[in-house]
C-alpha cells in the first residue's frame, strides 16, 4: 500500500465566534491517494471550505494532524507553509482570486517564477493557450470575464505542475455554460498531469465527475463513495 | 525569492500608486522642504560669510587691544610683512551745535554714533564707497567727517556743515554709500562716522580711560603662497594671544562668533522643521496601514501562493522607501526654491555675493531624514503583514496571525530611539535631543489619550435630539477605523508647536518691550571722568533725573591667580575657552564700596571679613571663569601699580534689576587714589532724555550716555524677528497636519462616495451631505484644536516658568479662538478633498462601477 498523498488523522477545527467556541470540523480521519480526483460534498456551513483549508496547509487544525507526502503539516510555521504551498499546492478559487494589478500573463507566470522554474515564460505562454487565452495575455483580471479568469486561474494552479490541486467551488460565479466549459478545462488538465484533484463543491452534478466523493454534514464524514 | 523576480514583482506591485505618491509627497515634502530651508540658509549663510571673510575683517589680519600695544607686540607687527594700517574705533556722541539755546521739544541734537579713526591706505579690502565719489584719505582733512546718511538724517544737518565731535568742530565732508565690512541689519548702537586718526588726536578722546579699541590692519603681499601665511597666523597667535587684552583674527577664521550664532540658530530652527517632519511621519504610518489594509486580499494569494511573509514585507517595504525618497525629493527642492526666495527677499541686508541656494550637505540631511523618517514609522505599520492570514483566501474572517509581542514592543522603542536619532542630526547635541524627544513623545501621548477621551465622551452624548448633520458628524467621528485619533494626533501637534512658539516668544517679548522695574534705572552714564562728576549730576538733577547712582570705576589687569601669571593660564585654553581666556586677559573694572546693593547675595565667605588681607569680593560665576575659589589670592596691575587682593566672598547678581553691578568689587580704603572713572545710573524723565543727552554732549563730550529703554527695544526687535521666523517654520507642522487629515479623508473616498450616494438615495440633497461631513471634519479640528491650545499653553507656561522665569499670561481670546480656527481650517481642508465625494451619482456608486 502506497503512502497515501494526503492524510488526515482525528483533525478537528474550532473558532471563536460571538463569544461561543463553533465546532467547524469534528475528528476527521481521511486518506487520499496519489491521481485520485474526490469531491467534498455538503450543504453550506458543513465545513467543506475549512476542510479544505487544512488540507492546504492555510489554516491549521485545533487538534489531529494533517500529512501531505507523508509530512506532517500541522505543525509548520507561516513561513514554511508558504514554501511548502509553492512547490507542492495549486488552488482554483470561487472567486478566482486573482491579482488585479497584474495581467492575465503575469498571473500565471507568478507561481512558475516563485519556484525559480527555467522556461517560466514559455510554459505560461503554452498554459495560456491550452485553455485558450493565447491572445489574452496582457490584459488585466478587470478586462475578463468571469470564464475568462477562471481560466487564468486554471492556467495558474497547474503551471507548476504540483502533486496536489484543490478546487472551491470554482464554477460558482459562473452561470452554468460557461462553468461546464471551465469543468471540462479542470478535467481535461488533471488528467493530462496526473494531478491528485480535490474539489468542493455543493452541486452533485459537479460531484458526479469525480472518482470518489466525500459527503459532510455537521462538521463528519456522513458517506465515502467511490465511483466503480 | 530571486532579484530579478523581486523587482518585476516590485514594479507591477506599484501600478497604481500614484494617489499614494502624491500623499507621501505631501507628507514628507513640507517637512523635508523645512528641514533643507534652515540647513541651506545657514549653509549659504556661512559659506558667504566664510567667502566675504576679508572684506568683513576689512584685511587679511586684524589685531587688536583695548589699550594702547606693549612694545612686545609692536615689534611683532613691526617683523609682519605686507601693508599695514592703524585704525581707532570707538563709541561716542556727536552734537550739532546749531542755536545755542536748547531748543523746547527740538529734534534731538545729539546722537551715539561709532566713530572709526583711520589713516591711508585704509581700507585694505573691501568697498567702501563714498558721496561724493571720492576716495576716504581725500575727503578726511583733520577737521572733516564722513558720515552714515543717518546721521545726518536725525540730526538734520547737511554735507558741509559743522558738528561737534568731542569738543571740537568737524565738518561733515561726505557720506557713506555702501560699507562692506558691516553686516546691514546686525546690532548697532549708532550710525558710523569716519574720521582722521589726526582728527581723532585733536580730540580728547583718545584720552585716559576711554574705550578705544585699538587696531592694526594687515593685508599679507600680493602672490603671498596661502600656506605661508597660514604659519605666519598660527605663530602670531601663538605669540599675541596669551598677551593680555590683545584678539587676533585672520581672514581664515571667518568670523568665528557670527557663524557660532548662525549654527547656534540653525540648530534651534531646525528642531522646529524637524517637528514638522515627524507629524508627517505620522502621515507616513497612516498611509502604510490603509495601503496594507486596502490590499490585505492581494496579500492573502501571495501568501497562499507562497511568498513568505518576509518577503512580502521587503517588497513592501522597498515600496515605501521608494515612495518616501521621491517625496523627500520633491520636498528638498522645494527647499532649495525657499533659499533662494529668501535670498532675493532680503538681499540688502546681506553681505554682496547674495546666497548660494544649492548646498549639498542640505540636501543630504532633507533627503536622509525624509527616508529615515519615511521608513521609521511605515515599516512597523507594514509588520500587519505578518498578520495576514492565508485562509482569508477560503474565508473573509479568518482570524489574523497574533501580532508578536515583544515585536511590537521592539517596534515601539525602535520608533523611539529613531526620533531620538533624527533630533540628534539636526540639533547636534545628544541632551538637546533627548530632552526634545522625551518632550515630543510626552505631547503625542497626551495629545493621543486626550483624542481617546474625548471620543469616548462623544460616544456617550445622547445623540437622538441632535439635528442629522450634528448626529452623522459625531457618529462618523467615533466609527472604528476612521484613523480619527491619528488625525487629531497630527493636527493637534502642529497646532501645540505653532502656539507654543507664538505664546513663549509673545510673553518673552513683552517682558523685553515692557516697562522696566519701576525703580530701575533708565539711563547708564559711561566714562564719566572724576573732575566732570559734580557738574554732571548737576546737569541730572537739574532736569529731574531721580535715582542718581554713581560707582567709581577702576581699571586694572589682572595678572595672576594664585600665584600663575595670566597669560600662562590663557596659554593653556585653547579653542573653545576662548571665553574664559577672554575672562582672564580683559581689562578688568574694579569698583569700591562699603555695602554691596540689594541684587548682590553672597554664597560663600563674608563681606569684609578679613582686616589681615585687601579683600576682594568675586562674582559667582566669573571667578569660575578664571578659576578662582574663596581664599584665591589674585594680583593686579592697577595702572603700573602692583595690588594683591584676597577673595573673602563670593556672591551672586540679579543682573535683570538693570543695576549697576560688577564682577569684582574691593573693600574700601584700597582704590580711593587709584586713577578711575565714574559710572552713573539715573532714572530720566522720557521727555527730558534727549534734552539731558545734548546737554551733556555740549558741555561734557566723552560721556555716553546709554538709554536702556532703546537697547531693550532693540533687543526685542531681534527677538520677534527671530519669532517670526520660528512661527512660519510651525505653521509647516501645521501644514503637515493638514495634509494629514486630508489623506485620511481621502483615502476612506470610495466609502465616503458609497456613503453619500446611500445617503441621496434617501433624499439628503448634496448640501445637506457636505454639511455632514464638514460638521465631522470641524468636530476632528476642533477636538485637535482644543488639545493642541491646551497643551500649549500648558506647555508656554511651564517653560516660561521655568527657563525664562516670565510670567505667563494666558489668553482667553487665543484659547477660544485657536480651537475654532483649527476647526475651520479643517472643514475647509476635508470639504476640498471631498469634493468628488460629493459629486457623485447615486446610482453609479451602487452599481460599483
Amino acid at each position: 500500500m502506497r503512502t497515501p498523498l494526503l492524510e488526515l488523522r482525528g483533525v478537528s477545527k474550532e473558532l471563536p465566534s460571538g463569544g461561543r467556541t463553533l465546532r467547524i470540523l469534528d475528528a476527521i480521519d481521511l486518506s487520499i491517494a496519489a491521481g485520485e480526483f474526490a469531491a467534498i460534498l455538503g450543504p453550506s456551513g458543513s465545513g467543506k471550505s475549512t476542510l479544505l483549508g487544512l488540507m492546504a496547509g492555510l489554516d491549521r487544525p485545533t487538534r489531529g494532524e494533517v500529512l501531505l507526502e507523508g509530512e506532517p503539516i500541522h505543525g509548520m510555521t507561516e513561513d514554511e507553509l508558504a514554501l511548502l504551498r509553492r512547490r507542492k499546492v495549486g488552488f482554483v478559487f470561487q472567486s478566482y482570486q486573482l491579482l488585479s494589478n497584474l495581467t492575465a500573463r503575469e498571473n500565471v507566470l507568478l507561481p512558475l517564477e516563485l519556484t525559480g522554474q527555467a522556461g517560466a515564460g514559455a510554459r505560461a505562454t503554452e498554459l495560456l493557450a491550452a485553455v485558450g487565452l493565447g491572445e489574452r495575455g496582457h490584459h488585466y483580471p478587470s478586462q475578463l470575464s468571469g470564464g475568462e479568469q477562471q481560466r487564468v486561474a486554471l492556467a495558474r494552479a497547474f503551471g507548476t505542475r504540483p502533486p496536489l490541486l484543490l478546487a472551491d467551488e470554482p464554477t460558482g460565479n459562473l452561470d452554468s455554460a460557461t462553468g461546464a466549459s471551465i469543468l471540462d478545462a479542470l478535467v481535461r488538465l488533471r488528467s493530462e498531469s496526473g494531478t491528485t484533484l480535490i474539489l468542493v463543491t455543493h452541486d452533485p452534478a459537479v460531484a458526479a465527475l469525480a472518482d470518489r466523493r466525500i459527503h459532510l454534514r455537521d462538521g463528519k464524514v456522513e458517506r465515502d463513495e467511490t465511483s466503480s | 525569492m530571486k532579484a530579478g523576480l523581486f523587482s518585476r514583482q516590485l514594479l507591477r506591485e506599484s501600478r497604481g500608486s500614484r494617489g499614494r505618491l502624491a500623499f507621501f509627497a505631501a507628507c514628507l515634502g513640507t517637512g523635508v522642504a523645512a528641514i533643507v530651508a534652515v540647513a541651506g540658509l545657514s549653509g549659504a549663510l556661512e559659506e558667504t560669510i566664510r567667502s566675504q571673510a576679508r572684506p568683513l575683517l576689512g584685511a587679511d589680519l586684524s589685531i587688536e587691544s583695548f589699550r594702547p600695544f606693549p612694545e612686545s607686540v609692536d615689534q611683532a607687527i613691526e617683523a609682519l610683512p605686507g601693508v599695514r594700517t592703524r585704525v581707532e574705533e570707538l563709541v561716542t556722541v556727536v552734537f550739532e551745535p546749531g542755536t545755542a539755546a536748547a531748543n523746547e521739544g527740538a529734534a534731538p541734537r545729539s546722537l551715539l554714533v561709532e566713530l572709526k579713526a583711520v589713516e591711508p591706505p585704509y581700507p585694505l579690502v573691501g568697498e567702501l564707497r563714498l558721496e561724493p565719489d571720492r576716495p576716504l584719505a581725500d575727503l578726511l582733512a583733520p577737521d572733516a567727517i564722513v558720515a552714515h546718511p543717518d546721521l545726518l538724517r536725525r540730526l538734520g544737518v547737511a554735507v558741509g556743515e559743522d558738528v561737534s565731535l568731542g569738543g571740537e568742530r568737524f565738518r561733515v565732508a561726505g557720506t557713506i554709500a555702501a560699507e562692506a565690512d558691516r553686516l546691514a541689519g546686525s546690532f548697532r548702537i549708532g550710525p558710523r562716522v569716519f574720521v582722521s586718526r589726526e582728527g581723532l588726536a585733536r580730540t580728547k578722546l583718545a584720552g585716559f580711560g576711554s574705550r578705544v579699541t585699538r587696531r592694526v590692519l594687515l593685508n599679507f603681499p600680493e602672490g603671498t603662497d596661502a600656506a605661508v601665511a597660514r604659519k605666519i597666523v598660527t605663530g602670531l597667535k601663538d605669540r599675541l594671544e596669551s598677551v593680555p587684552g590683545i584678539r587676533v583674527e585672520s581672514w581664515l577664521d571667518g568670523q568665528p562668533e557670527l557663524r557660532q550664532a548662525i549654527r547656534r540658530t540653525s540648530r534651534f530652527l531646525g528642531l522646529v522643521a524637524l517637528t514638522s517632519l515627524l507629524v508627517g511621519g505620522v502621515g507616513v504610518a497612516q498611509t502604510v496601514r490603509a495601503w496594507i489594509a486596502s490590499r490585505l486580499d492581494a496579500l492573502a494569494i501571495l501568501r497562499c501562493l507562497g511568498v513568505t511573509s518576509r518577503e512580502a514585507i521587503l517588497l513592501y517595504a522597498v515600496q515605501t522607501a521608494g515612495l518616501g525618497l521621491l517625496g523627500s525629493l520633491l520636498g528638498a527642492v522645494a527647499g532649495i526654491g525657499l533659499v533662494a526666495a529668501v535670498g532675493q527677499a532680503y538681499s540688502d541686508l546681506l553681505p554682496p555675493g547674495g546666497l548660494d541656494p544649492w548646498q549639498p550637505a542640505a540636501l543630504l540631511r532633507g533627503l536622509g531624514l525624509g527616508l529615515g523618517v519615511s521608513l521609521l514609522f511605515g515599516v512597523p505599520a507594514l509588520l500587519a503583514v505578518r498578520r495576514v492570514p492565508p485562509a482569508r483566501v477560503l474565508r473573509r474572517d479568518a482570524e489574523p496571525i497574533p501580532a508578536s509581542l515583544p515585536l511590537r514592543i521592539l517596534g515601539g522603542v525602535v520608533l523611539f530611539a529613531g526620533v531620538g536619532l533624527t533630533a540628534w542630526v539636526q540639533s547636534g547635541l545628544p541632551r538637546v535631543a533627548t530632552l526634545f524627544t522625551l518632550g515630543l513623545a510626552a505631547s503625542a501621548l497626551v495629545l493621543a489619550l486626550s483624542a481617546r477621551g474625548l471620543l469616548w465622551l462623544v460616544t456617550h452624548v445622547p445623540r437622538e435630539r441632535l439635528t442629522f448633520a450634528l448626529r452623522h458628524g459625531l457618529a462618523a467621528l467615533v466609527r472604528p477605523g476612521a484613523g480619527t485619533v491619528s488625525s487629531i494626533l497630527a493636527l493637534g501637534l502642529g497646532t501645540l508647536v505653532v502656539l507654543h512658539i507664538a505664546l513663549v516668544q509673545r510673553d518673552f517679548s513683552r517682558q523685553l518691550a515692557a516697562d522696566l522695574p519701576s525703580n530701575a534705572p533708565t539711563a547708564f552714564l559711561l566714562d564719566v571722568q572724576p573732575d566732570q562728576w559734580v557738574g554732571v549730576s548737576a546737569v541730572l538733577s537739574e532736569q529731574g533725573a531721580t535715582r542718581v547712582d554713581s560707582v567709581p570705576v577702576v581699571t586694572a589687569r589682572l595678572t595672576a591667580v594664585d600665584g600663575t601669571d595670566t597669560s600662562d593660564l590663557a596659554a593653556r585654553m585653547k579653542g573653545d575657552a576662548r571665553r574664559q581666556r577672554w575672562a582672564l586677559t580683559r581689562e578688568q573694572r574694579l569698583t569700591y564700596m562699603e555695602t554691596l546693593p540689594a541684587d548682590n547675595v553672597i554664597v560663600a565667605g563674608a563681606l569684609w571679613s578679613d582686616p589681615g588681607a585687601l579683600e576682594v569680593s568675586l562674582e559667582e560665576e566669573f571667578a569660575g571663569r578664571i578659576g578662582a575659589r574663596l581664599g584665591s589670592v589674585l594680583d593686579f596691575d592697577v595702572q603700573g601699580v602692583p595690588l594683591r587682593l584676597k577673595v573673602t566672598s563670593l556672591r551672586t547678581v540679579d543682573w535683570r534689576t538693570f543695576g549697576i553691578n560688577f564682577f569684582l568689587v574691593v573693600e574700601p580704603g584700597v582704590l580711593e587714589q587709584a586713577p578711575q572713572l565714574r559710572l552713573a545710573a539715573a532714572r530720566l524723565p522720557k521727555e527730558s532724555e534727549g534734552r539731558i543727552q545734548d546737554l551733556l554732549a555740549r558741555e561734557f563730550p566723552n560721556v555716553i550716555l546709554i538709554r536702556t529703554r532703546e537697547v531693550l527695544e532693540r533687543v526685542a526687535e531681534l527677538a520677534s524677528r527671530m519669532g517670526e521666523a520660528v512661527r512660519v517654520l510651525g505653521a509647516f507642522s501645521v501644514l503637515a497636519g493638514l495634509v494629514i487629515l486630508g489623506g485620511s479623508i481621502s483615502a476612506a473616498s470610495a466609502r465616503r462616495s458609497r456613503e453619500v450616494a446611500l445617503l441621496k438615495v434617501l433624499g439628503v440633497t448634496r448640501a445637506g451631505a457636505a454639511l455632514a461631513l464638514a460638521i465631522e471634519y470641524a468636530l476632528v479640528g476642533l477636538v485637535a484644536g482644543l488639545v493642541g491650545t491646551l497643551g500649549a499653553t500648558l506647555l508656554s507656561g511651564a517653560v516660561l516658568k521655568a527657563a525664562f522665569e516670565v510670567s505667563f499670561q494666558p489668553s482667553a481670546a487665543l484659547l477660544t479662538l485657536a480651537p475654532l480656527g483649527v476647526s475651520l481650517l479643517a472643514a475647509a481642508a476635508g470639504l476640498a478633498v471631498s469634493v468628488r465625494a460629493l459629486r457623485v451619482r447615486p446610482l453609479e456608486v451602487l452599481r460599483g462601477e
